[in-house]
Protein backbone atom coordinates (compact mmCIF):
# COMPACT_ATOMS: atom_id res chain seq x y z
CA UNK A 1 0.00 0.00 0.00
CA UNK A 2 1.43 3.78 -0.88
CA UNK A 3 0.21 6.25 1.52
CA UNK A 4 0.61 9.97 0.37
CA UNK A 5 -0.25 12.23 3.71
CA UNK A 6 -0.22 16.22 3.37
CA UNK A 7 2.42 16.06 0.02
CA UNK A 8 2.75 19.38 -1.32
CA UNK A 9 5.15 21.14 -3.54
CA UNK A 10 5.46 24.57 -5.38
CA UNK A 11 7.47 25.81 -8.34
CA UNK A 12 7.66 29.53 -7.64
CA UNK A 13 4.05 30.71 -7.55
CA UNK A 14 2.55 27.50 -8.74
CA UNK A 15 1.49 24.48 -6.92
CA UNK A 16 1.35 21.45 -8.43
CA UNK A 17 0.52 19.03 -5.45
CA UNK A 18 -1.25 21.45 -2.35
CA UNK A 19 -1.78 19.02 0.65
CA UNK A 20 -2.54 15.98 -0.94
CA UNK A 21 -3.54 12.93 0.80
CA UNK A 22 -4.62 9.48 -1.19
CA UNK A 23 -4.22 5.82 -0.59
CA UNK A 24 -3.29 3.47 -3.28
CA UNK A 25 -3.96 -0.11 -1.87
CA UNK A 26 -2.73 -3.27 -2.87
CA UNK A 27 -4.62 -4.95 -5.47
CA UNK A 28 -6.30 -2.36 -6.57
CA UNK A 29 -6.26 0.28 -9.70
CA UNK A 30 -6.62 3.70 -8.50
CA UNK A 31 -7.94 6.26 -11.65
CA UNK A 32 -5.98 9.77 -11.52
CA UNK A 33 -7.99 12.56 -13.49
CA UNK A 34 -8.30 15.81 -14.43
CA UNK A 35 -7.34 18.46 -16.56
CA UNK A 36 -3.97 19.66 -18.02
CA UNK A 37 -1.99 21.03 -15.35
CA UNK A 38 -3.81 19.40 -12.38
CA UNK A 39 -0.52 17.93 -11.22
CA UNK A 40 -1.49 14.37 -11.94
CA UNK A 41 2.01 14.25 -13.50
CA UNK A 42 3.68 16.11 -10.69
CA UNK A 43 2.15 14.14 -8.32
CA UNK A 44 3.55 11.08 -9.79
CA UNK A 45 7.00 12.91 -9.85
CA UNK A 46 6.99 13.44 -6.34
CA UNK A 47 5.52 10.18 -5.28
CA UNK A 48 8.36 8.79 -7.19
CA UNK A 49 11.33 11.17 -5.97
CA UNK A 50 11.87 12.81 -9.39
CA UNK A 51 11.11 16.03 -7.21
CA UNK A 52 12.06 17.03 -3.98
CA UNK A 53 8.67 17.35 -2.00
CA UNK A 54 8.36 21.03 -0.12
CA UNK A 55 6.50 18.83 2.52
CA UNK A 56 4.38 15.97 3.62
CA UNK A 57 5.32 11.79 3.72
CA UNK A 58 4.87 9.15 1.05
CA UNK A 59 5.13 5.31 2.64
CA UNK A 60 5.52 2.43 0.88
CA UNK A 61 4.13 -0.80 2.89
CA UNK A 62 5.00 1.47 6.38
CA UNK A 63 8.06 2.64 5.47
CA UNK A 64 8.59 6.25 4.78
CA UNK A 65 10.18 6.73 1.19
CA UNK A 66 10.79 10.89 2.21
CA UNK A 67 14.25 11.75 1.37
CA UNK A 68 14.91 8.70 -0.67
CA UNK A 69 16.24 9.81 -4.46
CA UNK A 70 14.78 8.26 -7.67
CA UNK A 71 16.65 5.23 -7.80
CA UNK A 72 16.36 4.25 -4.32
CA UNK A 73 12.50 4.82 -4.37
CA UNK A 74 12.32 2.23 -7.18
CA UNK A 75 14.57 -0.12 -5.36
CA UNK A 76 12.04 -0.52 -2.90
CA UNK A 77 9.52 -1.29 -4.78
CA UNK A 78 8.24 1.80 -6.61
CA UNK A 79 7.85 1.50 -10.20
CA UNK A 80 6.95 3.92 -12.75
CA UNK A 81 6.18 4.72 -16.34
CA UNK A 82 6.58 7.84 -18.60
CA UNK A 83 4.12 9.97 -20.22
CA UNK A 84 6.51 10.39 -23.07
CA UNK A 85 7.55 6.39 -23.11
CA UNK A 86 11.08 7.30 -22.48
CA UNK A 87 12.82 3.89 -23.75
CA UNK A 88 16.67 3.52 -23.90
CA UNK A 89 17.01 3.77 -28.01
CA UNK A 90 20.29 2.65 -28.07
CA UNK A 91 19.17 -0.94 -26.53
CA UNK A 92 16.87 -3.65 -28.48
CA UNK A 93 13.26 -4.22 -26.87
CA UNK A 94 14.41 -6.91 -24.81
CA UNK A 95 17.14 -5.15 -23.32
CA UNK A 96 15.26 -2.32 -22.27
CA UNK A 97 12.83 -5.20 -20.43
CA UNK A 98 15.87 -6.66 -18.78
CA UNK A 99 17.33 -3.22 -17.62
CA UNK A 100 14.38 -2.76 -15.85
CA UNK A 101 15.13 -5.29 -12.83
CA UNK A 102 15.69 -3.23 -10.43
CA UNK A 103 17.81 -5.41 -8.22
CA UNK A 104 20.11 -7.11 -11.28
CA UNK A 105 23.37 -7.74 -9.70
CA UNK A 106 25.53 -7.74 -13.18
CA UNK A 107 25.76 -3.75 -13.28
CA UNK A 108 28.38 -3.64 -10.81
CA UNK A 109 31.95 -2.96 -12.66
CA UNK A 110 33.38 -5.09 -9.68
CA UNK A 111 30.82 -7.84 -10.22
CA UNK A 112 31.45 -8.27 -14.08
CA UNK A 113 35.19 -8.59 -12.78
CA UNK A 114 35.05 -10.80 -9.92
CA UNK A 115 31.67 -12.78 -10.12
CA UNK A 116 31.13 -14.50 -13.36
CA UNK A 117 28.90 -17.14 -11.90
CA UNK A 118 26.68 -14.64 -10.51
CA UNK A 119 26.18 -12.85 -13.43
CA UNK A 120 25.30 -15.87 -16.06
CA UNK A 121 22.76 -17.06 -13.59
CA UNK A 122 21.51 -13.67 -13.11
CA UNK A 123 21.89 -12.61 -16.79
CA UNK A 124 19.64 -16.22 -17.93
CA UNK A 125 17.17 -15.79 -15.40
CA UNK A 126 16.51 -12.36 -16.75
CA UNK A 127 16.39 -12.96 -19.79
CA UNK A 128 13.83 -15.80 -19.53
CA UNK A 129 11.44 -13.23 -17.20
CA UNK A 130 11.75 -10.57 -19.81
CA UNK A 131 10.99 -13.00 -22.79
CA UNK A 132 7.78 -14.03 -20.41
CA UNK A 133 6.72 -10.61 -19.96
CA UNK A 134 7.09 -9.70 -23.89
CA UNK A 135 4.37 -12.53 -24.41
CA UNK A 136 2.57 -11.56 -21.89
CA UNK A 137 2.05 -7.98 -23.59
CA UNK A 138 1.86 -9.93 -26.72
CA UNK A 139 5.03 -8.85 -28.12
CA UNK A 140 6.78 -12.52 -28.32
CA UNK A 141 8.30 -11.74 -31.76
CA UNK A 142 10.00 -8.18 -31.02
CA UNK A 143 13.00 -9.27 -28.64
CA UNK A 144 15.78 -8.41 -30.98
CA UNK A 145 14.07 -5.48 -32.89
CA UNK A 146 15.16 -2.02 -32.27
CA UNK A 147 13.15 0.46 -30.32
CA UNK A 148 12.59 2.88 -33.10
CA UNK A 149 10.99 -0.23 -35.49
CA UNK A 150 7.86 -0.26 -33.18
CA UNK A 151 4.87 1.34 -33.39
CA UNK A 152 4.55 4.46 -30.94
CA UNK A 153 1.31 1.66 -29.21
CA UNK A 154 3.96 -1.16 -29.11
CA UNK A 155 6.32 1.40 -27.10
CA UNK A 156 4.22 2.14 -24.65
CA UNK A 157 3.71 -1.53 -23.99
CA UNK A 158 7.25 -1.83 -23.99
CA UNK A 159 7.27 0.61 -21.36
CA UNK A 160 5.00 -1.29 -19.31
CA UNK A 161 6.64 -4.40 -20.08
CA UNK A 162 9.94 -2.77 -18.48
CA UNK A 163 8.22 -1.38 -15.19
CA UNK A 164 6.76 -5.03 -14.70
CA UNK A 165 10.47 -6.01 -14.70
CA UNK A 166 10.69 -4.14 -11.00
CA UNK A 167 8.78 -6.66 -9.26
CA UNK A 168 6.88 -3.62 -7.38
CA UNK A 169 4.93 -3.26 -4.49
CA UNK A 170 3.46 0.15 -6.67
CA UNK A 171 3.24 0.61 -10.09
CA UNK A 172 2.62 4.15 -11.35
CA UNK A 173 1.58 4.54 -14.71
CA UNK A 174 1.75 7.77 -16.52
CA UNK A 175 -0.65 8.24 -19.54
CA UNK A 176 -0.64 4.16 -20.77
CA UNK A 177 -3.21 4.50 -23.17
CA UNK A 178 -1.84 8.08 -24.85
CA UNK A 179 -1.30 7.28 -28.86
CA UNK A 180 -2.46 3.55 -28.09
CA UNK A 181 -4.87 1.83 -30.12
CA UNK A 182 -6.75 -1.44 -31.87
CA UNK A 183 -4.69 -4.68 -30.02
CA UNK A 184 -2.41 -2.44 -28.04
CA UNK A 185 -5.54 -1.38 -26.11
CA UNK A 186 -6.52 -4.36 -24.96
CA UNK A 187 -3.53 -5.83 -24.44
CA UNK A 188 -3.10 -3.03 -21.60
CA UNK A 189 -6.06 -3.18 -19.92
CA UNK A 190 -5.09 -7.28 -19.73
CA UNK A 191 -2.12 -6.84 -18.81
CA UNK A 192 -2.67 -3.52 -16.00
CA UNK A 193 -5.58 -6.19 -14.96
CA UNK A 194 -3.74 -8.99 -13.91
CA UNK A 195 -0.49 -6.88 -12.82
CA UNK A 196 -3.21 -5.52 -9.94
CA UNK A 197 -4.75 -9.01 -9.61
CA UNK A 198 -1.02 -10.19 -8.81
CA UNK A 199 -1.45 -7.90 -5.23
CA UNK A 200 0.16 -5.10 -6.90
CA UNK A 201 -1.00 -1.37 -6.19
CA UNK A 202 -1.52 0.52 -9.96
CA UNK A 203 -2.55 4.13 -10.12
CA UNK A 204 -3.16 5.42 -13.44
CA UNK A 205 -2.87 8.90 -14.68
CA UNK A 206 -5.33 9.25 -18.15
CA UNK A 207 -7.11 11.08 -19.94
CA UNK A 208 -9.04 8.25 -22.02
CA UNK A 209 -11.73 8.07 -19.37
CA UNK A 210 -13.37 5.19 -21.08
CA UNK A 211 -10.56 2.95 -20.42
CA UNK A 212 -10.21 4.34 -16.56
CA UNK A 213 -13.72 3.68 -16.92
CA UNK A 214 -13.78 0.06 -17.80
CA UNK A 215 -9.92 -0.78 -15.86
CA UNK A 216 -10.19 1.35 -12.37
CA UNK A 217 -11.80 0.22 -9.04
CA UNK A 218 -12.18 3.93 -8.09
CA UNK A 219 -10.82 7.43 -9.13
CA UNK A 220 -9.51 10.75 -7.66
CA UNK A 221 -10.47 13.94 -9.39
CA UNK A 222 -7.42 16.75 -9.23
CA UNK A 223 -7.39 20.19 -9.68
CA UNK A 224 -4.83 22.82 -8.91
CA UNK A 225 -3.00 20.30 -7.26
CA UNK A 226 -5.52 19.25 -4.71
CA UNK A 227 -7.92 15.75 -4.77
CA UNK A 228 -11.38 17.47 -5.31
CA UNK A 229 -12.89 14.29 -4.93
CA UNK A 230 -12.60 10.24 -4.65
CA UNK A 231 -15.37 7.71 -5.96
CA UNK A 232 -16.23 5.31 -8.83
CA UNK A 233 -15.40 6.44 -12.24
CA UNK A 234 -19.13 6.75 -13.03
CA UNK A 235 -19.51 9.05 -10.24
CA UNK A 236 -16.87 11.20 -10.75
CA UNK A 237 -18.49 11.35 -14.43
CA UNK A 238 -21.78 11.88 -13.59
CA UNK A 239 -20.35 15.23 -10.98
CA UNK A 240 -21.64 18.48 -12.86
CA UNK A 241 -18.62 20.51 -10.58
CA UNK A 242 -16.41 18.21 -11.77
CA UNK A 243 -17.20 18.40 -15.57
CA UNK A 244 -17.07 21.66 -15.27
CA UNK A 245 -13.50 21.82 -13.77
CA UNK A 246 -12.11 19.47 -16.28
CA UNK A 247 -13.86 21.05 -19.51
CA UNK A 248 -14.32 24.58 -18.25
CA UNK A 249 -17.91 25.87 -19.17
CA UNK B 1 65.68 1.40 -35.25
CA UNK B 2 65.20 2.77 -31.92
CA UNK B 3 63.51 5.55 -33.20
CA UNK B 4 61.08 3.17 -34.89
CA UNK B 5 60.50 1.39 -31.66
CA UNK B 6 59.92 5.10 -30.09
CA UNK B 7 56.81 5.74 -32.47
CA UNK B 8 55.86 2.03 -32.03
CA UNK B 9 56.03 2.32 -28.22
CA UNK B 10 53.67 5.86 -28.65
CA UNK B 11 51.32 4.82 -30.75
CA UNK B 12 50.73 1.99 -28.42
CA UNK B 13 50.86 4.47 -25.61
CA UNK B 14 47.81 6.50 -27.69
CA UNK B 15 46.12 3.26 -28.13
CA UNK B 16 45.58 2.92 -25.03
CA UNK B 17 45.00 6.33 -23.59
CA UNK B 18 42.17 7.04 -26.38
CA UNK B 19 40.35 3.65 -25.40
CA UNK B 20 40.32 4.76 -22.24
CA UNK B 21 38.63 8.11 -22.90
CA UNK B 22 36.13 6.37 -25.34
CA UNK B 23 35.25 4.19 -22.20
CA UNK B 24 34.64 8.14 -20.78
CA UNK B 25 33.27 10.22 -23.53
CA UNK B 26 32.11 7.67 -25.70
CA UNK B 27 30.69 5.14 -23.97
CA UNK B 28 29.74 7.15 -20.87
CA UNK B 29 28.49 10.19 -22.47
CA UNK B 30 30.67 11.94 -19.68
CA UNK B 31 32.48 15.34 -20.76
CA UNK B 32 36.00 15.54 -19.12
CA UNK B 33 39.37 17.04 -20.49
CA UNK B 34 41.04 15.92 -17.76
CA UNK B 35 42.89 12.79 -19.24
CA UNK B 36 46.37 14.33 -19.55
CA UNK B 37 46.82 14.90 -16.28
CA UNK B 38 45.87 11.43 -15.06
CA UNK B 39 48.30 9.85 -17.95
CA UNK B 40 50.92 12.34 -15.82
CA UNK B 41 49.53 11.28 -12.33
CA UNK B 42 50.56 7.72 -13.12
CA UNK B 43 54.06 8.40 -15.01
CA UNK B 44 55.12 10.87 -11.94
CA UNK B 45 53.72 8.32 -9.58
CA UNK B 46 55.68 5.05 -10.65
CA UNK B 47 58.72 7.29 -12.11
CA UNK B 48 59.33 8.72 -8.40
CA UNK B 49 58.48 5.35 -6.29
CA UNK B 50 60.99 3.46 -8.45
CA UNK B 51 63.64 6.27 -8.69
CA UNK B 52 63.21 8.22 -5.07
CA UNK B 53 61.60 4.93 -2.92
CA UNK B 54 63.67 2.23 -5.00
CA UNK B 55 59.94 0.40 -5.01
CA UNK B 56 59.98 -2.64 -7.72
CA UNK B 57 58.95 -1.28 -10.92
CA UNK B 58 55.76 -3.50 -11.73
CA UNK B 59 54.88 -1.98 -7.99
CA UNK B 60 55.23 1.86 -9.26
CA UNK B 61 53.17 0.97 -12.08
CA UNK B 62 50.42 -0.14 -9.88
CA UNK B 63 50.78 1.99 -7.74
CA UNK B 64 50.77 4.99 -10.77
CA UNK B 65 47.04 3.41 -12.12
CA UNK B 66 46.14 3.69 -8.42
CA UNK B 67 46.95 6.79 -7.50
CA UNK B 68 45.33 7.75 -10.68
CA UNK B 69 42.30 5.92 -10.10
CA UNK B 70 41.79 7.16 -6.63
CA UNK B 71 42.14 11.43 -7.58
CA UNK B 72 40.19 10.86 -10.53
CA UNK B 73 37.24 9.08 -7.77
CA UNK B 74 38.17 12.50 -5.29
CA UNK B 75 37.51 14.26 -8.24
CA UNK B 76 34.57 13.18 -10.25
CA UNK B 77 32.44 12.33 -7.01
CA UNK B 78 31.70 15.73 -6.07
CA UNK B 79 31.50 16.60 -9.91
CA UNK B 80 28.92 14.18 -10.65
CA UNK B 81 26.73 14.70 -7.04
CA UNK B 82 25.70 17.52 -8.94
CA UNK B 83 25.31 16.91 -13.16
CA UNK B 84 27.61 15.74 -15.73
CA UNK B 85 28.00 19.59 -16.79
CA UNK B 86 30.32 20.11 -13.45
CA UNK B 87 32.51 17.23 -14.52
CA UNK B 88 33.36 19.27 -17.22
CA UNK B 89 34.19 22.24 -14.98
CA UNK B 90 36.02 19.96 -12.12
CA UNK B 91 38.11 18.60 -14.84
CA UNK B 92 39.43 21.71 -16.36
CA UNK B 93 40.19 23.32 -12.69
CA UNK B 94 41.96 19.46 -11.48
CA UNK B 95 44.02 19.70 -14.93
CA UNK B 96 45.34 23.03 -14.63
CA UNK B 97 45.91 22.82 -10.83
CA UNK B 98 47.62 19.70 -10.84
CA UNK B 99 49.58 21.12 -13.58
CA UNK B 100 50.58 23.94 -11.47
CA UNK B 101 51.33 21.46 -8.38
CA UNK B 102 53.43 19.37 -10.01
CA UNK B 103 55.58 22.52 -11.50
CA UNK B 104 55.90 24.15 -8.30
CA UNK B 105 56.81 20.84 -5.64
CA UNK B 106 60.33 20.28 -5.10
CA UNK B 107 59.99 16.48 -5.52
CA UNK B 108 58.50 16.47 -8.55
CA UNK B 109 61.61 17.98 -9.72
CA UNK B 110 59.63 21.33 -10.51
CA UNK B 111 59.44 23.08 -13.69
CA UNK B 112 62.79 20.91 -14.72
CA UNK B 113 60.72 17.32 -14.53
CA UNK B 114 61.96 14.00 -13.59
CA UNK B 115 64.98 12.47 -15.03
CA UNK B 116 67.11 9.40 -14.13
CA UNK B 117 63.83 7.26 -13.87
CA UNK B 118 64.71 3.01 -14.01
CA UNK B 119 64.22 1.10 -16.93
CA UNK B 120 62.04 -1.36 -17.50
CA UNK B 121 62.52 -4.43 -19.03
CA UNK B 122 65.06 -2.58 -21.58
CA UNK B 123 68.27 -3.31 -19.70
CA UNK B 124 67.70 -7.22 -19.74
CA UNK B 125 65.59 -8.07 -22.54
CA UNK B 126 66.23 -5.04 -24.97
CA UNK B 127 63.68 -2.02 -26.22
CA UNK B 128 61.91 -5.31 -28.41
CA UNK B 129 60.85 -6.35 -24.98
CA UNK B 130 59.26 -3.42 -24.48
CA UNK B 131 57.73 -2.58 -27.40
CA UNK B 132 55.75 -6.01 -26.96
CA UNK B 133 55.22 -5.32 -23.28
CA UNK B 134 53.11 -1.78 -24.49
CA UNK B 135 51.71 -3.94 -27.51
CA UNK B 136 50.53 -6.59 -25.50
CA UNK B 137 48.98 -3.59 -23.45
CA UNK B 138 47.19 -1.61 -25.69
CA UNK B 139 45.76 -5.04 -26.91
CA UNK B 140 44.49 -5.85 -23.71
CA UNK B 141 43.04 -2.52 -22.88
CA UNK B 142 40.79 -2.62 -25.97
CA UNK B 143 39.98 -5.93 -25.60
CA UNK B 144 39.15 -5.02 -22.25
CA UNK B 145 36.88 -1.93 -23.18
CA UNK B 146 35.00 -4.41 -25.96
CA UNK B 147 34.45 -7.03 -22.88
CA UNK B 148 32.50 -3.89 -20.70
CA UNK B 149 31.06 -2.47 -23.57
CA UNK B 150 29.46 -5.56 -24.16
CA UNK B 151 28.82 -6.60 -20.58
CA UNK B 152 25.88 -6.37 -18.43
CA UNK B 153 27.00 -3.23 -16.81
CA UNK B 154 28.17 -1.96 -20.62
CA UNK B 155 24.37 -1.96 -21.28
CA UNK B 156 23.70 -0.16 -18.23
CA UNK B 157 26.16 2.79 -19.38
CA UNK B 158 24.08 2.77 -22.71
CA UNK B 159 21.03 3.18 -20.69
CA UNK B 160 21.91 5.58 -18.23
CA UNK B 161 23.85 7.67 -21.78
CA UNK B 162 20.29 7.42 -23.31
CA UNK B 163 18.10 9.07 -20.52
CA UNK B 164 19.52 9.40 -16.81
CA UNK B 165 16.09 9.80 -15.15
CA UNK B 166 14.59 6.68 -16.95
CA UNK B 167 17.60 4.76 -16.01
CA UNK B 168 17.64 5.75 -12.18
CA UNK B 169 13.66 5.19 -12.03
CA UNK B 170 14.54 1.42 -12.62
CA UNK B 171 16.50 1.38 -9.29
CA UNK B 172 19.98 1.61 -10.85
CA UNK B 173 22.45 4.91 -9.05
CA UNK B 174 23.65 6.71 -11.84
CA UNK B 175 26.16 8.65 -10.04
CA UNK B 176 28.07 5.68 -9.64
CA UNK B 177 28.26 3.96 -12.74
CA UNK B 178 29.59 7.21 -13.73
CA UNK B 179 31.77 7.55 -11.25
CA UNK B 180 33.54 4.31 -11.42
CA UNK B 181 33.44 4.10 -15.12
CA UNK B 182 35.45 7.57 -14.84
CA UNK B 183 37.88 5.91 -12.37
CA UNK B 184 38.12 2.69 -15.07
CA UNK B 185 39.60 4.89 -17.29
CA UNK B 186 41.83 7.58 -15.38
CA UNK B 187 43.43 4.86 -13.95
CA UNK B 188 44.05 3.12 -17.70
CA UNK B 189 45.48 6.60 -18.44
CA UNK B 190 47.56 6.68 -15.65
CA UNK B 191 48.76 2.97 -16.41
CA UNK B 192 49.82 4.66 -19.88
CA UNK B 193 51.62 6.81 -18.22
CA UNK B 194 53.43 4.54 -15.64
CA UNK B 195 54.21 2.49 -18.79
CA UNK B 196 55.66 5.85 -21.00
CA UNK B 197 57.88 7.13 -18.03
CA UNK B 198 59.96 3.54 -17.76
CA UNK B 199 60.67 3.67 -21.39
CA UNK B 200 61.53 7.26 -22.07
CA UNK B 201 63.08 8.12 -17.99
CA UNK B 202 62.54 11.69 -18.49
CA UNK B 203 58.81 13.30 -17.99
CA UNK B 204 57.92 16.98 -17.20
CA UNK B 205 54.74 18.64 -16.76
CA UNK B 206 54.47 20.04 -20.41
CA UNK B 207 53.70 16.78 -21.66
CA UNK B 208 50.35 16.29 -19.76
CA UNK B 209 49.62 19.65 -20.46
CA UNK B 210 45.55 20.32 -21.52
CA UNK B 211 46.05 20.40 -24.94
CA UNK B 212 47.00 16.89 -25.26
CA UNK B 213 43.39 16.11 -24.16
CA UNK B 214 42.55 17.96 -27.87
CA UNK B 215 44.89 15.43 -29.47
CA UNK B 216 42.87 12.19 -27.76
CA UNK B 217 39.66 13.19 -28.14
CA UNK B 218 40.48 14.01 -32.10
CA UNK B 219 41.99 10.20 -32.31
CA UNK B 220 38.84 9.30 -30.55
CA UNK B 221 35.98 11.37 -32.63
CA UNK B 222 37.83 10.71 -36.02
CA UNK B 223 38.30 7.13 -34.83
CA UNK B 224 34.57 6.26 -33.77
CA UNK B 225 33.16 6.97 -30.90
CA UNK B 226 31.33 4.03 -28.96
CA UNK B 227 33.08 1.62 -30.83
CA UNK B 228 36.05 -0.24 -28.99
CA UNK B 229 38.42 -0.52 -32.69
CA UNK B 230 37.66 3.36 -33.46
CA UNK B 231 40.26 4.68 -31.23
CA UNK B 232 42.74 2.07 -32.20
CA UNK B 233 42.42 3.45 -36.44
CA UNK B 234 42.34 7.02 -34.76
CA UNK B 235 45.19 6.54 -32.67
CA UNK B 236 47.48 4.56 -35.03
CA UNK B 237 46.58 7.18 -38.12
CA UNK B 238 47.38 10.36 -35.95
CA UNK B 239 50.03 9.20 -34.33
CA UNK B 240 52.07 7.44 -36.77
CA UNK B 241 51.04 9.22 -40.54
CA UNK B 242 52.88 12.52 -38.73
CA UNK B 243 55.54 11.18 -37.32
CA UNK B 244 56.41 9.10 -40.83
CA UNK B 245 57.51 12.63 -42.01
CA UNK B 246 60.82 12.95 -40.17
CA UNK B 247 62.30 10.52 -42.41
CA UNK B 248 62.50 13.03 -44.74
CA UNK B 249 65.05 14.36 -43.25
CA UNK B 250 63.84 18.12 -43.01
CA UNK B 251 65.19 20.97 -41.04
CA UNK B 252 63.40 21.31 -37.32
CA UNK B 253 61.99 24.46 -38.27
CA UNK B 254 59.90 22.92 -41.26
CA UNK B 255 58.95 19.52 -39.42
CA UNK B 256 57.45 20.58 -36.33
CA UNK B 257 54.33 23.11 -38.15
CA UNK B 258 54.58 20.34 -41.24
CA UNK B 259 53.60 17.74 -38.98
CA UNK B 260 51.00 19.49 -37.15
CA UNK B 261 49.35 20.52 -40.97
CA UNK B 262 49.67 16.73 -41.63
CA UNK B 263 47.76 16.08 -38.58
CA UNK B 264 44.62 18.58 -38.85
CA UNK B 265 44.54 18.12 -43.00
CA UNK B 266 44.06 14.12 -41.90
CA UNK B 267 41.66 15.25 -39.42
CA UNK B 268 39.86 17.72 -41.67
CA UNK B 269 39.47 14.48 -44.56
CA UNK B 270 38.23 11.94 -42.36
CA UNK B 271 35.26 14.10 -40.46
CA UNK B 272 34.59 15.28 -44.20
CA UNK B 273 34.72 11.37 -45.65
CA UNK B 274 33.42 9.73 -42.45
CA UNK B 275 31.67 12.38 -40.25
CA UNK B 276 30.67 9.17 -38.37
CA UNK B 277 33.97 8.22 -37.41
CA UNK B 278 35.96 5.88 -39.56
CA UNK B 279 34.68 2.57 -37.62
CA UNK B 280 31.15 3.61 -37.14
CA UNK B 281 29.27 2.24 -33.68
CA UNK B 282 26.33 0.10 -34.51
CA UNK B 283 22.95 2.21 -33.25
CA UNK B 284 21.43 -0.49 -30.60
CA UNK B 285 23.79 -2.29 -28.07
CA UNK B 286 24.13 -6.08 -28.89
CA UNK B 287 25.52 -8.54 -25.55
CA UNK B 288 28.63 -10.74 -25.99
CA UNK B 289 27.75 -13.68 -28.56
CA UNK B 290 24.78 -11.90 -29.62
CA UNK B 291 26.73 -12.48 -33.31
CA UNK B 292 24.52 -9.23 -34.37
CA UNK B 293 27.62 -6.94 -34.04
CA UNK B 294 27.10 -3.60 -32.98
CA UNK B 295 30.62 -2.69 -32.54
Amino acid sequence: MLEIKGLSKSFGGIVVADNVDLVMRQGRILGLIGPNGAGKTSLFNLVSGLYPANGGTVALDGSPLDGLALHERARRGLARTWQHVRLFPSLSVIDNIIIGARLYPAESLVTLMFGRSKIRSAAESARKRALDILARIGLPDAADKSIGDLPYGQQKLVGVARALMNDARCLLLDEPMAGVEGQAYETMQRVVRDVAASGVAVCVVEHNVAFIHDLCDEAVFMFQGRIMARGSVAELIANPELTELYFGH
Amino acid sequence: MDYIYSVIILVGLFVILASSFNLIIGYGGLISIAHPIFYGLGAYTSALLARDLGLPIPLSILAGVLMATVLSIAMALPALRISGDYLLIASIGFQLGMIELIKNLRFTGGASGVSGIPAFLVPTFGREAYVALVIVAAIGVVLLVRWIAHSDYGRAISAMRDDEQAFAALGRDAKWIKVSLFALGSGIAGFAGALYAHYFRFVTSEQFEILMSATILTMVVVGGLKTPWGPVVGAILLQSLPQAITFLNLPPVILGPLQGLLFTGLVLIFMFLRPGGLVQAGNTWRAHGSGRGGD
